[in-house]
């Protein structure tokens, strides 16, 4: 009887092949386009803050550079630290003056630290707040805010929104 | 005589372009930007305003007799604008549209017919209750700022060269009024 052989296909070991690189370029001009397109050329970086929903507006002005300020549903915050916690929309008492409801204290008390910072270097600009609110955050809790950047000499405030209409 | 030399062209031959540094430089291109870029565009609220307009607006702070509007948002009742000039008083009132909220063309329009009669006014005085959550006073700012639509312009005068011009600008100007009320 005939002994049976395992089949061996026929493999050359010296073949070259050439990828077509076609389709891949064709998918890398379009997001190229695309990025190139989204590419913000804006000087100042705004880091968007976790759990904010900024407005919308039809405003055109790019974001100029100042005092960092957000109000989230969970914390205020200057710069990137808390320094009061929210809840429901409204600030912690705690931080709040207890003769003047209206007055944050950690708040301004962040504030003099830059005026103090600035004393020295009298012509740089400051003064502006670039100012992130939540989408719902009711106007009591950001009058506290303005209030207190306003007696802390910082009364120029730029509302920070999301293009839109 | 010899012949001139004549190459052997193969119009039917094929070549393979090279696309592999073309490809290199894209795969080096891509990441940059993809880290790089601002997929959410922020703006802020402040108008970058025509001079004339920025001219026109230190005029009204030195005339006292300018008329003065007021704008008050409330959430049961709608928008109050209210015109101010020679100690009377004018109030508009835009009310709420079924969905309970403020009806933004009205307002737009209301806008308009007030601008209409008072060229000379940039500024608004904004009045907003405390409960008013910040995205309904955006929405007014952003109605009042300027005209959406294009026919509709405002005289302006240019102060220095004395000519009548034209802005679509509104009320570019917003003071929060009641800031210090607490």
């Amino acid at each position: 009887m005939r002994k049976r052989t395992r089949y061996k296909p026929e493999v050359k070991r010296n073949q070259t092949f050439t990828l077509n690189v076609t389709s891949m370029t064709d998918m890398f001009t379009i997001l190229l386009v695309f990025l190139l397109q989204t590419y913000s050329s804006s000087v100042v970086e705004i880091d968007p803050v976790q759990g904010l929903r900024l407005p919308t507006s039809n405003t055109e002005k790019n974001p100029v550079d100042g005092i960092k300020i957000s109000i989230s549903p969970t914390e205020l915050k200057f710069d990137k630290r808390t320094i009061a916690s929210v809840q429901n929309n409204t600030i912690d008492q705690a931080a709040i003056d207890p003769n003047d409801s209206e007055f944050i204290k950690p708040l301004f008390d962040e504030l003099q630290k830059i005026n103090e910072a600035h004393k020295l270097t009298p012509d740089i600009k400051i003064g502006k707040v670039l100012f992130q609110a939540d989408q719902d955050v009711p106007y009591g809790t950001l009058r506290k805010i303005m209030y207190t950047a306003s007696m802390a000499g910082f009364p120029n405030l730029k509302l920070i929104t999301v293009v839109g209409n | 005589m010899a012949g001139r030399y004549k190459p052997k062209i193969n119009h039917n031959s094929e070549f393979e372009l090279d696309l592999a540094p073309l490809l290199a430089v894209m795969v080096k291109l891509v990441p940059v930007l993809l880290v790089s870029s601002a997929f959410v565009q922020m703006m802020i609220i402040e108008t970058e305003l025509p001079q004339v307009v920025q001219q026109a607006i230190e005029k009204q702070e030195t005339n006292p007799k300018a008329a003065q509007v007021a704008v008050e948002i409330n959430k049961k009742d709608g928008v109050r604008i209210i015109v101010t000039q020679d100690g009377q008083q004018r109030v508009e009132i835009v009310g709420l549209n079924a969905n309970q909220q403020v009806d933004m063309p009205t307002l737009h329009a209301k806008f308009q017919e007030v601008k209409k009669s008072h060229p000379e006014v940039f500024k608004i005085e904004m009045n907003p209750d405390a409960d008013v959550p910040y995205k309904e006073i955006v929405r007014v700012m952003d109605e009042a700022r300027k005209s959406r639509s294009a026919d509709v312009r405002f005289p302006v005068k240019n102060e220095k060269t004395g000519q009548d011009t034209s802005t679509e600008y509104m009320f570019p100007e917003i003071v929060f009024a009641n800031m210090m009320d607490g």
